[in-house]
């Protein structure tokens, strides 16, 4: 059977029901895997803090890059193996930077994944984290161009996939951070996360994802499921070099000469949770054609295809369904054939036809 | 390098169709700065004219144009 590839997009910071938290659409992302027989997805869709798996159908792309891949600036190779560079912001305490080495020793032993080597920042990223009016998560770092030296220090050794692991502050508000482990917030350092790890892949153009740093918060016995996988261990750190193990080279499409393993051109389809559709993935998978997936997954956000009007958006109640669906494009069965009810075919109007 | 967050709204007119509607965004945004990170949070209708929409864009620029590095 051909593979109909699909991108799978859960936006970080945005409080979806599923994806919302810790790696909790991983569940989703094998189903829509195997369904589809390749999957295109980001760190948010696949890291579990502790948790996460690799699977032969699915491409772990950061979203800056994910993003360049739907606009067709880049092409995706299959490796065996990267070669995985950590960068560690210099403000983490002597502690949590050694249980991170031991968590990065711990993967090469035990996993087998090629853990090489790290660098600590030259100065502190110093994170600035907010929310906006609508509670989106939100925010930036205040030294963007030490994360950039540290990487490039790092590729210039040979490292060909880079995990950052910055420190978040030990204030961060603890209203909302029980409220995201008590399965009712919004993750409020979702939108820092992105930001750093886009501009690695902007800057650097390597794969490349994000662990934050934090301090061992206490116990919760409120404890929402879809959030348990962060409080395992005591780093967020093996999610991120197993995804990055075996993500794939990110190839400009200008570089003739090298192989790709799959082409922008062969994507078919997008899948984003309903009312998401106002990222750029989208957006460009709008301006490309593309079957757009939208998926009832309750969130923030009320973008959705009232105000568009583009007619090859299939709009349904769960990934159970969309998984049904690409099964059924991948196997060249109309959708509507498996409907009810059933319209007859239309007769074409010959109106406004130019000849 | 400076990073800064930006909110704000653009009108997007009917002439403009969805399809081109990323170009547009991106158009207009190129003149604040470097894009690193955005999105589209919010769309309403225009109460001032019935051709146009009022886009809510979030996002996160590089050296943008008001500042001073």
């Amino acid at each position: 059977m051909e593979i109909s590839p699909t991108i799978f997009i859960i936006p970080t910071g945005i409080g979806c029901e599923i994806g919302g938290f810790a790696g909790d659409s991983l569940p989703a992302a094998k189903l829509l895997g195997s369904a589809s027989g390749c999957l295109i997805t980001h760190p948010n869709v696949m890291n579990g803090g502790s948790l996460s798996e690799k699977h032969k159908d699915i491409f772990y792309v950061e979203g800056y890059s994910l993003d360049r891949f739907v606009k067709g600036e880049i092409g995706l190779k299959r490796v065996k193996q990267q070669k995985i560079g950590i960068i560690f912001d210099s403000s983490i305490e002597d502690e949590i930077l050694i249980r991170h080495l031991q968590v990065a020793d711990a993967c090469v032993a035990t996993l087998g994944i090629d853990v090489d080597s790290y660098i600590l920042t030259k100065k502190p990223l110093e994170i600035v984290i907010g929310s906006n009016s609508q509670g989106i998560s939100e925010g930036l770092i205040k030294n963007p161009d030490t994360l950039i030296e540290a990487g490039e220090i790092l590729i210039n050794k040979g490292i060909t996939a880079i995990a950052i692991v910055a420190k978040f502050p030990d204030n961060l508000n603890l209203v909302a951070t029980n409220s995201y482990r008590e399965g009712s917030g919004v993750d409020p350092i979702a939108g820092v996360e992105a930001v750093i790890s886009h501009l690695i892949s902007k800057f650097l153009k390597v794969p490349c994802a994000h662990a934050p740093a934090l301090s061992p918060i206490e116990l919760n016995k409120n404890l929402d499921p879809r959030a348990a996988s962060e409080e395992i261990g005591y780093t967020f750190l093996p999610s991120v070099l197993i995804g990055l193990s075996k993500a794939p080279d990110l190839i400009e499409l200008t570089d003739t000469h090298e192989n790709i393993t799959l082409h922008p051109s062969q994507i078919e389809s997008i899948v984003v949770p309903g009312g998401a559709l106002g990222g750029e993935g989208v957006l460009a998978g709008i301006e490309k054609g593309l079957n757009i997936i939208s998926v009832k997954n309750e969130n923030i956000m009320n973008v959705d295809n009232r105000y568009f009007n583009y007619p090859k958006i299939f709009e349904v109640d769960n990934y159970l369904e969309a998984a049904g669906l690409i099964l059924a494009m991948r196997e060249g069965i109309n959708p509507k054939s498996i409907k009810r009810p059933l319209n007859k075919i239309q007769e074409l109007s010959r109106k406004n036809q130019q000849l | 390098m400076k990073l800064s967050k930006v909110d704000f709204y653009l009108d997007w007119p009917v002439s403009i169709e969805v399809i081109d509607l990323r170009k547009f965004i991106i158009g207009k945004m190129i003149k604040k700065g470097e894009i690193i990170r955005w999105s589209i949070v919010d769309i309403k209708e225009s109460i001032d004219s019935p051709n146009l929409k009022k886009i809510r864009i979030q996002a996160v620029l590089a050296n943008p144009s008001n500042s001073k590095t």
